[in-house]
């Protein structure tokens, strides 16, 4: 007879293979890095510059250089080039973040070549046509406007002002005038300022072998071509924080958003591991202490994580939900005694345990297929300049932290005069003091 | 080519099995033939709330997620109106683990009052947050009791009304359980570095000795024709009037379902399709615009749905969009088609790069008939024609099949 009260026995994994990508430099020195993995005739092309928001002068001017890119060349206006991608059923996403401009092509191989060949010309020789850009300004407007009607966007924004200071580029952000004031002289000086091949990384990710390595190669690492930024690598200014508790007033908001939290610091920081297993125990998957508490036992809020977000020059930590407006202030308490708990208790080594056994299969699923291999490649890239001793330590840490370490980093860290709370809603709480 | 074994146990449960050496992780894909269209109209939203209550425990394990988490696993579920999906992703050495949760909760819940208690009030947070605290987040609640009079499509899987959800209590969730949650009534699938044999030993020894169970011929009332046009105008504190029309079309077994979606994606999928081209690019009509079908197992909707340029009245969108839906009745490109039929087949390749999609897709296409249909999709979608596209548009695209939802913005 089965008995099914007793768990059938599991492994936990003690080494993870990382896949590595065959790096190469370019003739024209810009790094290649080769995923070659999976079954399926596709891949994806990620040219990676150091040209994000950071580096602008004015709002928007990273995001509508990249973002403008394939709305028209000397050859092709907007329409033809959107024509041509979408032909060849291949896929153009451009994403532009505080660090860095991504553009991602994703391509049937056997297209690969043409494809290549339209992205080539978008991404060197943009024309910005004035029309396009007016157009695209006007859309902006529009989305923006509707995304500042969401508490959970309100929220956000003011929580990185605070962490940051709102002068910072890690705690900048555009506003719906901004978009009025785009104009298409300081984008053509963006391109002409940050995209180029000294400035790109090129990952070249699924099914390919030599044949797709030499068009990438052709169209992108022959010879140099566009920018030539100097000094790009420079650090980044000391965060000058804000007010560390903020309410912004949404009317008839049904729930609340809440964000609290801290700058911290980037992934090379020797705490970020261990920082990791902390963050899990507190809010980084299902079963964490906050979803527990104020999801599966109290029932304040359909979810409630927190996070580590890496910057290249710095981090930050955040708790983040939506909650119930009557909530609220339950929902503060709550959060407080889970932050706090961290620091006065140290954490059992079952849950410990059970909190190892869930970051190694993160690791895991990390590595899972062709494009999610590029995509840990791409912020290993980002974020440790392709140390992959990152992984190693990595694991390392997880497997080996004790429970003293981890209130130790607690305390370090997670002090409540030091976090900083912002919240959108109909309602604000009492109990705060805003 | 997606390659796979499948065979059935004695109580019903079919199981399908893909072998994927490139990957350490398995998947894990568990389908359940059940979804909102067949809840009770004054108990929506139960499928949904059902789903919740499947992590809360089960009769011999209290707890879902810890076990899972503790065998380095992690998962998630959804509901359609059409289906009830759950979904695991672990290291392959702990595949058992996946095997023993998965059959204990379909065993038996463990029926908890408190479960149900706390994911009562979690599903309500949910609809606040998806549906009530994000702008335009309502349209559905709205759209589909307009288009659907009668079929179960005319409530949304959150359910119509929140209170469905407080008054419901732990007799209609046992009740519910046995009668949809059974082997005979469910489709798994395991993708990654396993073999048949491994898969079949672990199904019979934890699925095997679930009794199949009784359950009823789903039997739900046909959609009457619409004969005319129906419009719902509301006024929201949003930004921006929107505007969505939802026209019926044909089920997802029809020969007619490609044309269908592909005629969506002539509309709307891509830079170059006609509708962001027409009527955001060129007339400036609309800031954003888009076609898409819901997909839905019964005869679902065509939808269109755009945001209004600021000094554009409903009456000329309106007009616009017809114009658009009218140009697909009187020529359409080869050209055009093959574009569409293009991006269809590379969006189709691309999904087949996850492991954890080819496992639900195989699951999803058995529930249709026949897993293998999923390596006939692209050459169905390749023989859809010019006169096709033609023909369909004809079919559906008038204003006595048409709802409209004019969503308005207070203070413009």
């Amino acid at each position: 007879m089965l008995n099914r009260s007793i768990p059938p026995p599991t492994v936990l994994t003690d080494s993870i293979k990382v896949p590595h990508a065959d790096l190469m430099y370019l003739p024209n020195g810009a790094k290649l890095l080769v995923v070659n993995e999976g079954e399926e005739d596709v891949c994806r092309v990620d040219l990676v510059f150091n040209a994000g928001s950071r580096y602008q002068q004015k709002n928007l001017q990273a995001r509508a250089a990249l973002t403008l890119l394939p709305e028209g060349t000397e050859n092709h206006t907007s329409k033809q080039i959107s024509e041509y991608f979408d032909f060849y059923g291949s896929f153009l996403n451009i994403s532009v973040d505080k660090d860095f401009a991504r553009i991602t092509l994703s391509s049937l191989i056997k297209h690969l070549g043409s494809t290549l060949e339209m992205l080539s010309e978008v991404v060197k020789h943009p024309i910005y046509p004035e029309r396009e850009l007016q157009q695209w300004c006007k859309r902006g407007k529009q989305e923006l406007m509707v995304e500042l009607e969401k508490t959970s966007t309100l929220a956000s924004q003011a929580f990185f002002r605070n962490v940051f200071g709102e002068q910072h580029p890690y705690g900048a952000f555009a506003i719906p005038d901004d978009y009025d004031n785009v104009q298409q002289q300081i984008i053509q000086d963006f391109h002409a300022s940050f995209i180029g091949s000294n400035n790109l990384s090129i990952i070249l990710s699924g099914k390919v072998g030599a044949a797709e390595i030499d068009l990438v190669v052709k169209h992108f690492g022959a010879s140099k071509w566009g920018a030539n930024p100097m000094e790009i690598l420079n650090g980044i200014d000391k965060a000058k924080p804000g007010l560390s508790k903020t309410f912004v007033e949404k009317p008839n908001a049904v729930q609340t958003a809440i964000r609290i939290g801290r700058e911290l610091f980037n992934r090379s920081h020797p705490d970020y591991p261990g920082m990791l297993v902390l963050n899990t125990i507190l809010g980084g998957y299902f079963g964490s202490r906050l979803m527990r508490n104020i999801r599966e036992e109290k029932g304040y809020t359909y979810g409630i994580n927190s996070f580590i977000a890496p910057f290249r020059d710095s981090g930050l930590f955040m708790i983040s939900t939506e909650v119930g407006s009557a909530y609220t202030e339950q929902t503060l308490k709550e959060i407080y005694f889970e932050v706090h708990r961290l620091t006065t208790e140290q954490v059992s080594n079952d849950e410990l345990l059970l909190v190892k056994s869930y970051l190694i299969g993160e690791i895991l699923r990390n590595f899972n297929g062709a494009f999610t291999i590029a995509d840990s490649i791409i912020s290993l890239l980002y974020y440790n300049e392709l140390e992959y001793s990152y992984y190693d330590n990595l694991l390392n840490t997880i497997k080996t932290i004790t429970p003293k370490k981890i209130a130790e980093i607690a305390n370090k860290w997670f002090q409540s005069n030091v976090l900083i709370e912002c919240i959108a809603g109909s309602v604000k709480p009492n109990k705060s003091e805003f | 080519m997606i390659e796979f074994d499948k065979f059935t146990l004695q109580n019903g449960l079919r199981v399908l099995v893909h072998h994927d050496s490139s990957t350490p992780i398995a998947s894990v894909n568990l389908l359940y033939n059940v979804g909102s269209r067949d809840e009770n109209p004054n108990r929506t939203g139960f499928a949904h709330l059902f789903e919740h209550l499947m992590f809360g425990g089960s009769v011999n394990i209290p707890s879902y997620d810890e076990p899972l988490e503790r065998a380095s696993g992690e998962n998630n579920a959804f509901t359609s109106n059409d289906i009830t999906n759950y979904y695991i992703t672990l290291p392959k050495d702990n595949l058992e683990t996946a095997f023993w949760l998965e059959s204990d909760r379909m065993l038996s819940l463990d029926f908890s009052q408190r479960s149900l208690d706390v994911q009562k009030s979690v599903v309500v947070e949910e609809f606040n947050q998806r549906y009530l605290n994000q702008p335009y987040g309502d349209v559905w609640l709205m759209l589909r009791p307009l288009a659907y009079k009668v079929h179960p499509y005319q409530w949304p899987t959150i359910g119509k009304d929140p209170r469905h959800i407080i008054d419901s209590n732990l007799d209609e969730v046992k009740d519910f359980f046995f009668s949809h949650y059974a082997p005979n009534n469910a489709i798994l699938c395991v993708s990654g570095n396993v073999t048949t044999y491994e898969v079949k030993t672990l199904a019979e020894k934890w699925f095997g000795p679930i009794p199949g169970r009784d359950v009823k011929t789903r039997s739900l009332p046909r959609e009457p024709k619409q004969s005319e046009q129906r419009v719902l105008e509301v006024s929201r504190r949003v930004p921006f009037n929107s505007i969505y029309m939802a026209f019926h079309m044909c089920n997802r077994m029809h020969p007619d379902y490609s044309s269908t979606d592909l005629i969506s994606d002539i509309l709307s999928n891509g830079k170059s399709s006609r509708l962001f081209q027409s009527l955001v690019k060129d007339k400036e009509l609309f800031s954003n615009i888009d076609a898409y079908i819901t997909g839905d197992m019964d005869e679902g909707l065509f939808v269109v749905a755009g945001r209004l340029n600021n000094n554009v009245q409903f009456d000329a969108a309106q007009d616009a969009i017809f114009q658009e839906l009218n140009g697909l009745k009187k020529a359409v490109e080869n050209n055009e088609i093959d574009k569409v039929k293009n991006r269809f087949e590379s969006t189709f390749t691309f999904g087949l790069t996850n492991a954890l999609e080819k496992a639900m897709n195989l699951c999803y296409f058995e529930l249709l008939g026949d897993a293998s249909m999923v390596n006939q999709v692209v050459k169905e979608y390749r023989r859809v024609t010019a006169e096709d596209v033609m023909r369909v548009s004809k079919q559906i695209f008038s204003p006595e099949n048409c709802s409209v939802l004019l969503y308005k913005a207070e203070n413009l």
